[in-house]
Order: structure tokens, then sequence, then C-alpha cells
């Protein structure tokens, strides 16, 4: 045939504006020619923006879903493709993965909810039940992070499967000339009667193309039953892997695998203390490597080094610039002796100070005088509640920096060539590293807001593709790594340059979770906890990421308080919504300042406020003389929506959820003001601790287990709108050798869409709780990180993971929205092998790393 | 800058590089052999394992001046389309996560199949075998399982 255009081909199609049009390419090679299948364009399902989710290839019937987020790990490329095939019909076999660039534009979907002033009653029994009549979280960009993928997708994925099949049987009607009623898709045909048709056939496709853009409300009214489903959940087949059989044969590019023609490999020497600077460097060394082709700065002199308040600009630098890694290494080692740091401001200086193990008392202190209130119960808590000494229990608890060192290094390419910059980039949040790329192409600086026009002009500038993470855990959130590639593509235009940091980079130049103390005392009286009061001190990441002098933005993001207090988010996550039902509460946030770049890491500041509260529960306990379990349930209570608004928590960052309060009518005749969607509802979390009791065996264990060294902990967390709760069973030798014998953990995550996913999630968030439990720690000395690489920086190898990692999944009706999974499984562990520890009789830990108590082999 | 002649996946390549470049290097940057990984550049993560051969060696620390005395074998040699028992069973289990560390942990674990002639293996020689390749996404217990799957055998 002779050569189509694509713009032929739809005018040829009868496809214009406003209609129904099922994109396809026809490429140089003719009609069927897969292997250009490029930018698909593919309007169609009409929800708020296009959709550029699914394209057909014509004839051919290949079904191309575009994948729209990170990929680090959580197999959401397959699990919302799945989604969206399952509500399409789509033979998986000839369903084809396509992973986007970044592209606000046409991924940030737009989605219409609603938020109902008031919910009929009883809203408590109902309110995670059939939410999508009054909430659908939204979700406005790619940023692969907060455990919201599936959250924020589900739905919108399923519209777009649901919306393509009906109209494929729609336009079935029109080839057979029957009845819509009569037509029914399923594998990737459309049945009428005796008849069917191809989900390719060029008939189908035209008369689909003539549809009119369909309503929302028919949309909606098309997706499946939940019985009809084949995938979701896996109800009749497993959820597809579509990247498992090129991962176990090196297949799949990642950061570092892209190769392009001339490109160049740097290797950057950096400040080690937060805004510092280089002052001078000697590249002659370096250059004398064979292979080393520039020795140069990675910032220009209007951009100031990164560290506090320098949002995701990189530590100070100097590139070594070679034809190859082992050149670049070679030459950064000879040009790491001639570097000379300088701190010429009084925040670099102060940072050059920073002693972490002197920070800690710091914290310390900082949680013996009274903090901002976060939370508090209307009865007040006052001194004379812990007037009686011999009833009150009081503990401290710390965690460290963290690093999350995923399992690649941080890497990057970048090229800047024609006014144009195109990076190859493995990052959780690419719009963001889309827009500060633009800001080096264009010579924009941080404390320039960018205005409507300069985002638009950098959209159609800079193109960011995504390969594949090596992990993300958290620190691929943050593009320093992607900008220093772009600072030296423009420094090199025409040549691309890969970023490429070692371990010992990674390990240095993290965004590290904060460091926390957490102060707890409670009143006791028999078996009742009467008050409690809890401190917490952290290191905020919107201290590091807002200076000073951009206040706005930092009290959008504290929500009533402002750096050195935490943010909304930070207070939000375990804090705010600490499960325990007491009388008298009183939860205070203590002033910390950071000195070094602060961050997040796999379940962020969950990590210390469940440590704390999960550690303190114990305490309790075993001050009372109660089994752990039932006084962990009788400290939750009866089960309740937590009254946070009630409680001086006017606005509750529900994981970016709506947090606006709804007036809830409830029994009496009574208002309750609440926060719609999914609030904290101990319901769940009792149900949880039930069944981790149930399938640990905990009651005979117990019992079984008295008087031995051996033990089991429990503890229980709400996390990224899920419910956990873990137990852990460990023996301790008479030389206070740990053995953690079985980790058993249950997850309400709303509906489980890939429960294999899930379940290999929760797997992986036991080894990394364990991880940071046993060993994790980040310290610092005269403002630089000392630890360099796995070697002081230990992370749980095989032989220390327990042999039995059980979870247990919650069953809910298959109406419940789906909540967050990647990092919920973490909080948990730390508490939970805390007081495993102590049920063992071992000693009670209330620090992070545990190596320094027991001993880890 | 030397010559030298690697014996890779059953093909012999010329190059003429520093004898002191490691292995790893050598396989990603000169011959394109981009499944083998970087983690760590210090023998402490295993990304990078590839068989010397036939046994496991962390390549971000052999020099090519002494991997060219060696038959190698990478990730994309260890068979020819993805059929050695190891990566059957590490497909059948859903082992990967991220996946980026399994090249390495799938060549150790091949090599550990190896040297117990196909038997299936202990959990402590499992342990002792694979001990040196991290895995950040905790895949270690499908790990275990898919070892002993691939050995033909349950869960010792």
């Amino acid at each position: 045939m002779s050569k189509v255009t694509r713009r032929k081909f739809l005018r040829d199609a009868g496809i214009g504006a406003g209609a129904l049009v099922w994109g396809c390419y026809i490429g140089p090679k003719g009609l069927f020619a897969r292997e250009h299948l490029p930018e698909i364009i593919h309007t169609g399902v009409p929800l708020g923006k296009n959709n550029y989710f699914v394209a057909i290839v014509p004839i051919e019937g290949t079904i191309v879903i575009t994948t729209h987020r990170a990929e680090m790990g959580q197999g959401i490329r397959s699990s919302l493709a799945a989604v969206l095939a399952d509500e399409l019909e789509a033979d998986w076999s000839r369903v084809r993965l396509r992973q986007a660039n970044a592209d606000s534009d046409k991924y940030a979907i737009e989605f219409p909810y609603e938020v109902k002033e008031e919910l009929p009653f009883p809203y408590n029994m109902v309110h995670r039940s059939k939410p999508p009549q009054y909430l659908i979280p939204v979700e406005g960009s790619q940023f692969t992070d907060s455990s919201r993928s599936m959250t924020a997708y589900f739905k919108p994925m399923r519209l777009f499967g649901a919306g393509v099949r009906a109209a494929f049987e729609q336009a079935a009607a029109r080839v057979f000339n029957v009845d819509p009623s009569q037509c029914h898709a399923s594998q990737h045909k459309v049945h009428a009667g005796g008849q069917s048709i191809d989900y390719g056939d060029p008939r189908l496709l035209f008369h689909a193309g003539k549809l009119p853009p369909a309503k929302y409300e028919d949309i909606e009214a098309a997706l499946k039953d939940p019985k009809d489903w084949v995938f979701i959940t896996a109800a009749k087949k497993p959820m597809p892997f579509a990247d498992v059989s090129d991962m176990v044969t090196g297949k799949p590019i990642y950061g570092a695998d892209q190769d392009l023609p001339g490109m160049l490999t740097a290797m950057i020497e950096r400040c080690p203390v937060a805004n510092g600077r280089i002052t001078s460097f000697d590249p002659a060394p370096a250059l004398a490597v064979p292979g080393v082709r520039k020795v140069m700065r990675v910032l220009p002199a209007n951009v100031p080094p990164g560290g506090v308040g320098q949002r995701f600009l990189p530590h100070d630098g100097i590139a070594v610039i070679a034809e190859n890694t082992w050149a670049a290494l070679q030459g950064r080692r000879a040009l790491r002796p001639t570097i000379v740091c300088d701190y010429p401001d009084d925040l670099a200086r102060e940072n050059a100070k920073y002693d972490s193990q002197v920070f800690r008392q710091t914290l310390k202190d900082s949680t013996a005088a009274k903090g901002m209130l976060v939370r508090k119960t209307k009865a007040d808590l006052s001194d004379a509640d812990f007037a009686d000494s011999a009833n009150v229990v009081e503990a401290e608890y710390y965690v460290p920096h963290l690093a999350q060192a995923p399992m690649e290094p941080p890497v990057a390419i970048a090229l800047y060539r024609n006014e144009t910059m195109e990076a190859w980039a493995p990052t959780q949040n690419p719009e963001l590293a889309q827009q500060d790329i633009g800001r080096v192409l264009y010579g924009l600086t941080w404390d320039h807001d960018l205005d409507e026009e300069e985002i638009q002009q950098i959209r159609k500038t800079v193109t960011l593709h995504m390969p594949l993470l090596g992990g993300g855990f958290g620190r691929k959130s943050k593009p320093d790594y992607i900008l220093e590639a772009a600072f030296l593509a423009k420094q090199n235009p025409g040549v691309p340059i890969r970023v490429q940091w070692t371990r010992e980079d990674d390990i240095k130049f993290s965004y590290y979770n904060a460091a926390s103390s957490q102060y707890l005392k409670a009143a006791v009286d028999g078996k009742k906890t009467t008050a409690l009061l809890q401190r917490s001190a952290f290191t905020s990441f919107f201290g590091t990421l807002f200076p000073e002098s951009r206040a706005k933005e930092r009290a959008a993001l504290f929500n009533g308080g402002i750096y050195p207090y935490g943010s909304a988010i930070e207070r939000a996550q375990g804090l705010e919504d600490m499960p325990f039902d007491v009388p008298k509460l009183l939860i205070e946030n203590c002033p910390a300042k950071n000195y070094i770049r602060v961050g997040w890491m796999r379940s962020v500041a969950n990590i210390y406020h469940a440590f704390a509260s999960g550690s303190f529960a114990d305490e309790l306990a075993e001050k009372k003389g109660a089994d752990p379990k039932d006084h962990l349930l009788d400290l939750i209570g009866n089960g309740r929506i937590i009254p946070l608004p009630e409680e001086a928590v006017p606005e509750f960052n529900n994981n970016g959820l709506p947090v606006k309060i709804i007036n809830l009518p409830v029994a009496g005749g009574k208002i309750l003001p609440m926060v719609p969607g999914y609030p904290p509802d101990t319901r769940h979390l009792l149900a949880v601790v039930k069944k981790v009791a149930e399938v640990s065996d905990w009651n005979n264990k117990v019992k079984q287990y008295k008087g031995t060294r051996r033990g089991l902990g429990i503890a229980a967390h709400r996390s990224f709108l899920s419910y956990v709760a873990t137990v852990i069973d460990v023996s301790l030798s008479e030389a206070n050798e740990l053995t953690i014998n079985d980790v058993y953990t249950v997850v309400d995550c709303g509906l489980a869409v890939n429960p294999d996913r899930v379940k290999a999630q929760m797997e992986g968030a036991v080894v990394y709780g364990l991880s940071l439990a046993l060993l994790g720690e980040i310290t610092v000395k005269n403002g630089a990180v000392e630890q360099n690489n796995f070697d002081d920086y230990p992370v749980l190898r095989i032989h220390q993971t327990p042999r039995n990692i059980s979870v247990t999944i919650m069953e809910v009706d298959k109406e419940t929205p789906p909540t967050g999974i990647g990092e919920v499984g973490v909080p948990t562990v730390a508490p939970a092998l805390a007081n495993a520890i102590v049920a063992a009789g071992g000693p009670r830990i209330r620090e992070i790393p545990f190596y320094k108590k027991v001993v880890v082999l | 800058m030397s010559i030298f002649q690697l014996h890779v996946n059953g093909r012999l390549h010329t190059v003429d590089i520093d004898g002191n470049m490691p292995l790893l290097w050598a396989l990603r940057d000169i011959l394109g052999l981009k499944g083998t990984k970087f983690g760590c550049g210090v023998a402490q993560c295993g990304a990078c394992t590839v068989h010397l051969d036939g046994r496991a060696v962390r390549s971000c620390s052999v020099d090519v001046g002494v991997a060219c005395l060696s038959k190698i074998t990478t990730i994309e040699g260890l068979s020819p389309d993805g059929s050695h028992p190891c990566q059957k069973a590490w497909v059948e289990l859903g082992v990967p996560q991220c996946g980026f560390c399994q090249p390495g942990q799938i060549m150790s674990a091949a090599a550990l199949l190896t040297a117990t002639n196909g038997a299936n293996p202990t959990d402590e020689q499992i342990d002792n075998a694979m001990r040196g390749n991290i895995c950040r996404c905790g895949t270690y217990p499908r790990i275990r399982e898919a070892i002993h799957k691939a050995a033909g055998g349950a869960k010792s």
C-alpha cells in the first residue's frame, strides 16, 4: 500500500474534533508497523482531560496501554494496565505496555469528584464501602509517592477500560446493524448473536470514531460487576507481571542502562557539608587520567549550592567527565585531594558544626519543654494527672537519620541540543524533574516562581523519559541528581552526559529521613490508662526544602506549624491520628532544626511515631501486668472514627485526600464534624490486631513461651489509609544473640487489586523495617555523613531474614476502594520487634538501631 | 591500555583497555552488556555477580587482567532464552520487585545449584551462597523458595 500519513488516515476515517478517536499510527512501513508506534493520539473517554492511556493498532488489534507511574518494584505498571485491560475485556497476550514520559498535560487526570456536605446516617458504617458516590481521590500528577497509585488510579483505569469497551459494543451494533443491547464484548471481540468482530477490525474502529462523546454517567454505568472481574483481585486469572521475564534475563533498561551515541560519564566530587561551597580545585591530576575529557563545576555561579532550604538543588560539586565509568572514577580519585570547601554564610557554618550525636541530646531537650499543640481531648491534661509517680510510666524513643539506599544508586542522563533538553531519568517525580530541568535550560533560578507560560514552554522543550527505577523508597522523589546531569549537559551542548553516583555518594548525599526523639508519659489506674502525653520532635523535611524567605509556601504546607515545627504531612503520620483512646490526651510537636538535607524514606514519619506509640503500649502492658495483645486492644478502645476536628485537629492531611470537614448527623440527633473519605477508623485497626493474633496463634504461643528465651511482640498502625498489625516471634540466646523466627503481618488495604503484589510489598516492607530497626543509622560529624557503603551502613541480608514472613490480607467488600500498600508494612516492624525482644527476656530497646543492644549475627 | 581477550557468554571479545579496569565496567561500558549491575563497587552487594568458570564472583572487584584468564558468563549468557531453572522459578514465583538486583541474585543462585550438582540446597547453604547479594526490596523469602523450586525440591 502507499504511504499513508496519520493525518490522512484520520481524515479518511472521518474522525474529527470532539469525536471519539481511536488513535492509531500509520508509520512509514504501513498500517501494520507496530515497531513504529510512538506518541499515541488518543482522545476518547471524556474524563476531564483526554484519554492518553489506551490505544489500539488497527487490524493487528494490539491494545497499547500507557503506564504513567514510576515503576520501582510495586508492580504498578502491570497492575494499572491489567485493571484497564480487565474492564476493556482485552486479551492480555495482545496488550502491550508503553511507558509514558513526564507529561502532566496528558497524565494528570483531573477527576470529577464530589464531597457531599452531609452524608446519610450511619455514615460511619459506610464510609469505606461506597465512597465513589462522594469521594474519589485526586492525584494530579505522575508523582509516585505516598503509596497512592492504586488508590488514585484504580477507578480511572477502570473507567478508561469500560469506556472503550462500551464504545466498541456500540460500534459493533452499527457494524452488525443490531441493537447495542445485543452486543457483548469479551476477550478482544464484540459478539452479537452468532457474529463477532475483533477489536482490531477497521470497521469497528471506523464506527467507534463516529460515536459522540460518551457521558461520564454512561461510562460509569458500563463498569463491570465485580463478579465479572478477571484480573482485578486475581478473581479468575493471576494478575499479569509484564516485566518479570525481562527482569530475570537482564533485559530491562534501568537508569544507568540507556546507551546513547557519544555519551560521556560524569562522576562528581561534592562538598560534604550542606550549603557549603567548593572554593578551589585543581583539574590537572584528573585530566592526566586516560579517558578523562573535562573537569568542571556543576553549578553555574548564580545557583546556590544545595543543602538546607535549597529544595532539590545538588550539593556543590566538581564533575569529572570521561569516556567511561572507570576513567571517571579514577579521575575523581585524582581530583579529590585538590578540593577545598568553605562555608560562606552562617547557615553553612552552622551546618559544618553539625554532630548528630550531640544533636540527639538537643532533640531530647526539645521534648522536655511544652511544644506546639497537635491534638488534645476536651478534658484537659495537667501535671496533676501524673501526681502519683508510682502509677506513671514514661519513656523516650530515638530514631536516627536513615538513608533509603535504593539498589540502583542515583543516575541520570541529559542531552542539551537545539535549545531543548532531553533526559533519561529514573525518578518518582517526573513533572518536578521536568520543571527543574527547564529552569536549568532557561537559566531560571529557584527563587523565581514559574508562571503558566513558562511551564508550558518547559513542557514543550524538556523531554523526560522514565526508565525503570532500581528501587526508590522516596530517595528518587528528589531530582538533585537529575539536575546535576542537566547542569552539565547545558555546559556541553550536543553531548549526552550520564551522571553516575557511587554507593558512597548515595549514602553521603541522601535526603535523610528525619532524626526524631519521642517522649511519652502515661498515668495508669489499675488496668486503665487515664492520661497520655506525647511529645514528638523531628527534623522536618520542609525545613530542608524551603528557605525562610519562602514563608508563604512553608505556611501552606505546615498547616498551623511553621518550621522548625513539623509539617501537616508529618504530623498526620501517626501523631495526630495516634490511635489510643484515652480519657485525657495531649499530643505536642516540639521544634527541631535541619543541618543536613532531610527528605523522606518509605513510610516517613510513621517510622518514628509508630516505634514510639507501639513500644509505649507494650511498656504500659508490662506495667499493668497485662497480655500485650489484649492490652493493645483495650488501649485502642471500642473502635471509632478518631474525632480529630473535636480534638483540636481542624485539618487532617489524610494522605492528600480532601480534608474539608463535613457535618455528620449521628445518633441522638447530634452533629459530628468529620473528615470525609477514609478517616482514621480504629475499628479497622482492632480488626487487624485480632486477625494477627489469630494467624500467629498468639494466645497459645504466649503460654508456651512463658519463662523461655522466646517471645512474641505485637504492634499496629494506620498509614497511607491502610491498617496493619504485626506479630514477631524471636529467640534470644544467653549471649543475647537474636533470631527472628517468624513474622506475621496483617493488612487491610481496602480492595487488594493485585493480591500477589500486595503480598510482595508486605514481605518487602517487613525486610525493610527489620533493616532499619536492627541496623539503620546515619551519623554526621562536622556536617559530613560518616557512613560510606553497605559495609558501614548495613542492610538486611538473606541469612538475617526470618524463614517465615506470613502475610494476611483482610477480606473486604468488592466495592471497597484500594488504599496504600507500598509503605504501610514498614512502621509496625520496629515496635513489634522491640516488644518481642522484651518478651523473650531481652532488654527494652528504645532506640534504633537495635544491634547496639542485642547481638545481630 | 593493553589488548585483552575476554571470553564472554561463549564469544571472544578483543578489547584495548586499562588492565586494572574492573570487569563490571568492561562488561557494561565497553561490551554493552547492561544486565550486570553496579550497586556498591566494593563487593558488598552482589548486584554485579557473574560467573568466572562457573563460580560466582563480584565483577566490580575482579580486574579485566584477571578475568581474561577465565570463561565469563553474565546474566545474558546464563541461558539462551531465560530457561535456566532459576530463571523459570523466579518467574513462576514472581520473585522480582524492582528487579535491579535479580541478575546478581540469579547468578549466585545458579552457581549454588552447580555446586550442589542440582541437589536441593539446605537453607544454610542458601544463606551462605546468597548472603553476599543484597535486595533492598526484600525479596529474600521468595529467592529462598525459588532456589528450592529450581532445584526441583520442596522447601528443606
